[in-house]
């Protein structure tokens, strides 16, 4: 009977629980409660039914105490999550123009900032790879012929004793310079001289081994040498008996006492093979004039300024100038200390800056699409917010959701935009140009995919969050215009302020674009269609004569001229337009029977020592006199000829033909035999400059050891021109075989200077595709942007227009209410972006190249485009809202 | 002791002044348990049927100490002011 009666009881009591399926511990422990209250209630009287309606009053809601329940364990919100993922995720499939939009912009944003800032941030604000990177310097002197600062072994010793600002001076040799590995296993190699301070002044110690010594560091000390992380790694197998082992360098048996650290290289950005003592004699260096030419850095005092040190090693300066160098001179030296930064980055700084600001606009505007779109989208969900807010969600609650969409959003806009990154960076490495440091070593930064990915996160939740923050009790079931109207503003001001910055973005693309275009149009007055360049570089061990270089070279230029459909084929020292190539001040040339020009004054003149048949390579024309002969060639006389740009200036309105003069303060004098047409020779984008042309005779002297400062590699290397008949790509090949039928060994270097001068227009191409990039972008973005904003506002205006219609107002004036709206953003956006457009192109420049920076053709076309692309943005939604029917339109809501 | 016998035992102990909600009851239990101030284990109760019964901890004790503490400061505090304004 009591048996009976508990089982029924339990019967009840389940029914009322079991609800649902779940059975878990809480609802066993609920329903003993409650088994209880009831079996108490049936004691005192009631009956059974009586007993479990009074037990669940007294108990209260037991959903709501099963729920609570549930909420107290830790991490219970995780749960929640869960579900706010579910319902994003759905919410996202039902409007997927905006889910895609919203990503893609994200994406954009935080990809294009991340790769370009990957490439900068080495450039810009990542501390050198030395120890108080911050304090080094690179200190010399400048002249007109050299930009870089130099030191010579007087000044060098001089300051050293005397300097002030400074904690550390050391040098190293001017630059690499190849040498020879000789083992059963030869290499050709690049070595570098350094004192034995240089590596203390950078604060690099070898990874094995130990530096230099002092007494190592002094003339006739037995050979030792340093070794690169990469030749240990390579050549020797890390073989770590290598500190005993004598290698031999150049034909000198040398000790190798150290191994550099991996991946180390030079404060002028050059990872050299092997590091020598530069071993000077200090006593010959102080009397000698020039003395050794080396690059020397230093390490500034804790708290002394550059200005400072400047100040106090102008004196010095002076003093050693003066002790040192020869009066006519002197005027051309000037003292220079730039940062070890400026020194290695100087010239791309300014790009870099450019394309940190481009991709920074690009991703203030991704922002403000993300701001504008989530804004939208929250107030097409107003109602839906007002609704769960009313079946009892929190406000908390409806925050969290909104949270968590943007969340969602901003992780796969970030997913792409890494993607996307990974993918910019590999374009920019495969189209920059050589001349960018680090830019090879540029990799994904996590810091700055993780800052992007948060400011995505806080454009997207702030707007995101700004209905859900609004929506406290069903507020947007009431009516709310002066809200809207409010917030409606706020989108404005954001396509306004999107306009505006691409009209920046896009002026300053269009600049570089025609900048670019001259560039490339421009006539450099040289051929360089089917002719090809072959630097051969013998090994200066083996070559150590002049004879035998100019054998070689001689015997090269024979057996080329074998070949078929070779049209000519010469030497030169350097190749126009641009690179590297031997200059002289214009006041060392001298002319007979004329005063010698004023000293400093006048610039820098190119020379150029070539064979005859280099007019003919090059098509430049002889526009005087006569070009060099090869029977010259073979005569005693020292011929030139001369650039119609110095023949105007050295001989005005004489005939310079017959004329002899003086092409360097001790050099031969030499007759003038012809002119030449000018051709570019300084850059693609500077002003020609005057030349000279030497006869590059076969006698010995003339084929001496010359620096190629601009390959970073010295040794005497002629570079070969020729000009073929056929196409370069069938030439080459003869070309290497020929050379290797003299001596195998050498390598040779071919190009064609079609790829040579392409080469030189890579930083312009580089900087011109990015910006234009970054542009379209831009562009495309605030288009979207302004479309959204129209659309909406046609949307929420569909009612009026209906009543409009209704009233009698025509199709045409509804469009030009709606597109009235997208016109006034565009005005006025276009209106402050060229404003500040025209104040940023100040910055651009030294990148122009025969384009004015307020050149008005570029910004009217910038104008036109923008503003059609936007009104037909406007356009698009207008029409949608001109076609509306009113009766639909007066049912609408 | 288990849940049904807390609530009870609060009534009987207050005197029936208070009156707690039994369903609010449960949370609280949960509660505490999750930050480690009571146990729970599941044995049988007087009429044989499976419970949940609840005991206190260490840590519980301590906790209930150092409450205790604070409510009679509390308390005490309140009782000063109340009784100082009745005189005043």
């Amino acid at each position: 009977m009591m048996r009976a009666w508990l089982s029924r009881m339990r019967f009840l009591v389940r029914q009322t629980l079991s609800r649902r399926k779940l059975r878990s511990e809480m609802d066993d422990e609920l329903e003993f409660h409650l088994e209880q209250a009831i079996a108490a209630n049936v004691a005192a009287g009631m009956t059974a039914e009586e007993a479990r309606r009074q037990a669940l009053i007294a108990f209260g809601g037991l959903e709501g105490t099963r729920e609570q329940c549930h909420e107290q364990r830790p991490g219970w919100w995780m749960c929640t999550v869960a579900q706010d993922v579910r319902y994003a995720l759905r919410g996202f499939r039902r409007n997927a123009a905006f889910t895609i939009t919203v990503i893609a912009t994200l994406a954009l944003g935080i990809g294009a900032t991340t790769a370009v800032f990957s490439v900068v941030d080495r450039i810009l604000f990542r501390s050198l790879p030395y120890a108080h990177g911050d304090r080094l310097v690179s200190i010399g002197l400048v002249q007109s012929l050299e930009k870089q600062e130099f030191m010579l072994g007087g000044f060098y010793f001089d300051w050293r004793d005397n300097q002030k600002p400074f904690e550390a001076v050391a040098a190293q040799g001017t630059m690499l310079h190849a040498c020879d590995l000789v083992e059963a296993n030869p290499a050709q190699l690049n070595c570098i001289q350094a004192q034995s301070g240089f590596l203390p002044l950078l604060g690099i110690s070898p990874v094995l081994g130990r530096n230099f010594l002092p007494e190592e560091d002094q003339p006739n000390s037995p050979r030792v040498a340093l070794i690169s992380y990469g030749l240990w790694q390579d050549h020797f197998n890390r073989d770590a008996g290598i500190l005993s082992r004598q290698i031999d360098v150049d034909g000198s048996p040398t000790r190798v006492i150290g191994v550099l650290p991996k991946g180390f290289e030079l404060p002028t950005l050059q990872a050299p093979d092997v590091m020598l003592p530069m071993a000077l004699n200090e006593g010959l260096e102080r009397k000698a004039n020039p003395g050794t030419p080396m690059r020397a850095f230093a390490r500034l005092r804790p708290g002394v300024s550059i200005e400072q040190a400047r100040a106090e090693m102008g004196p010095l300066f002076v003093q050693t100038r003066d002790a040192l160098i020869p009066p006519p001179l002197r005027k051309d030296f000037h003292l220079s200390i730039r940062s070890l930064r400026d020194r290695e980055t100087q010239d791309v700084q300014l790009t870099a800056w450019i394309l940190l600001a481009a991709v920074l606009a690009v991703l203030l505007i991704a922002c403000a699409n993300v701001a504008s779109l989530m804004m939208a989208r929250g107030e097409a969900r107003e109602r839906e917010l007002a609704v769960r807010s009313a079946l009892g969600a929190s406000r908390g609650r409806l925050i969290r959701q909104t949270l968590t969409e943007a969340v969602l959003l901003s992780l796969a806009g970030a997913t792409a935009g890494i993607a996307l990154a990974e993918g910019l960076l590999r374009v920019f490495l495969a189209m920059a140009p050589t001349g960018i440091p680090f830019l090879s070593k540029a990799s994904l930064d996590l810091r700055i995919v993780l800052f992007t990915v948060i400011l995505s996160l806080v454009c997207g939740a702030l707007f995101g969050l700004l209905p859900a923050l609004q929506t406290p009790r069903a507020v947007a079931l009431a009516a709310h215009a002066a809200k809207s109207r409010r917030r409606a503003m706020l989108r404005q001001s954001l396509v306004v302020g999107q306009i505006a910055i691409s009209m920046v973005l896009l002026s300053g693309a269009a600049l570089l674009l025609r900048s670019f275009a001259n560039m490339e149009q421009q006539s450099l007055g040289i051929e360089t269609q089917r002719v090809l360049t072959a630097r051969i570089a013998l090994p200066g061990f083996r070559y150590n004569t002049a004879q035998k270089r100019m054998q070689f070279y001689l015997q090269s230029e024979a057996a080329l001229r074998r070949l078929p459909g070779i049209r000519a084929v010469s030497f030169s020292d350097s190749v126009p337009p641009g690179g590297w190539h031997d200059a002289r001040r214009y006041s060392e040339l001298a002319v007979a029977g004329k005063p010698r020009p004023e000293q400093g004054i006048g610039g820098s003149v190119i020379s150029r020592g070539v064979t005859p048949d280099y007019f003919q390579a090059l098509n430049i024309p002889i526009i005087r006199g006569r070009n060099f002969s090869e029977a010259d060639r073979n005569g005693t006389e020292p011929l030139v000829v001369l650039s119609r740009l110095l023949a105007a200036r050295l001989f005005p309105g004489e005939d310079p033909i017959g004329k002899r003069m003086q092409t360097g303060h001790d050099g031969p004098w030499s007759t003038i035999v012809g002119v030449a047409e000018n051709a570019r020779n300084g850059g693609l984008t500077e002003q020609d400059v005057p030349e000279v042309y030497i006869l590059r005779r076969s006698v010995v002297q003339d084929w001496g050891e010359r620096a190629q400062v601009g390959e970073g590699i010295s040794g005497a290397a002629p570079v070969m021109i020729v000009d073929a008949a056929l196409p370069p790509a069938a030439v080459a090949p003869w070309v290497r075989s020929q050379v290797a039928g003299i001596d195998p060994t050498v390598p040779v270097k071919i190009e064609t200077l079609t790829e040579q001068v392409n080469k030189l227009a890579d930083r312009p191409r580089f900087e011109t595709a990015l910006l234009g990039f970054f542009a379209f972008c831009g562009v495309l973005m605030a288009v979207i942007g302004l479309y959204g904003v129209i659309a909406f506002v046609a949307a929420q205006r569909t009612q009026e227009i209906g009543v409009r219609m209704a009233l009698g107002a025509t199709r045409v004036d509804i469009l030009r209410l709606i597109a009235g709206e997208g016109v006034r953003l565009i005005v006025l956006g276009g209106v402050l972006g060229l404003g500040a457009a025209l104040a940023a192109a100040r910055l651009l420049k030294s990148l122009l190249f025969n384009v004015g920076t307020y050149d008005p053709g570029t910004y009217g076309l910038v104008v036109v485009l923008l503003t059609l692309v936007a009104l037909a943005a406007t356009l698009i939604p207008a029409r949608a809202a001109m076609q509306v029917e009113p009766v639909e339109a007066l049912r609408y809501e | 002791m288990h849940g049904w016998g807390v609530a009870q035992r609060i009534q009987q102990v207050s005197k029936e002044v208070l009156q707690i909600g039994q369903g609010s009851l449960y949370p609280a239990l949960h509660r505490l348990e999750y930050k480690g101030w009571i146990r729970s284990d599941w044995g049988s109760s007087d009429n044989n049927r499976r419970a949940k019964f609840y005991e206190l901890t260490v840590a519980g004790r301590k906790q209930l100490e150092t409450e205790l503490a604070t409510w009679e400061r509390l308390s005490a505090a309140i009782k000063l002011v109340l009784g100082q304004e009745a005189q005043a």
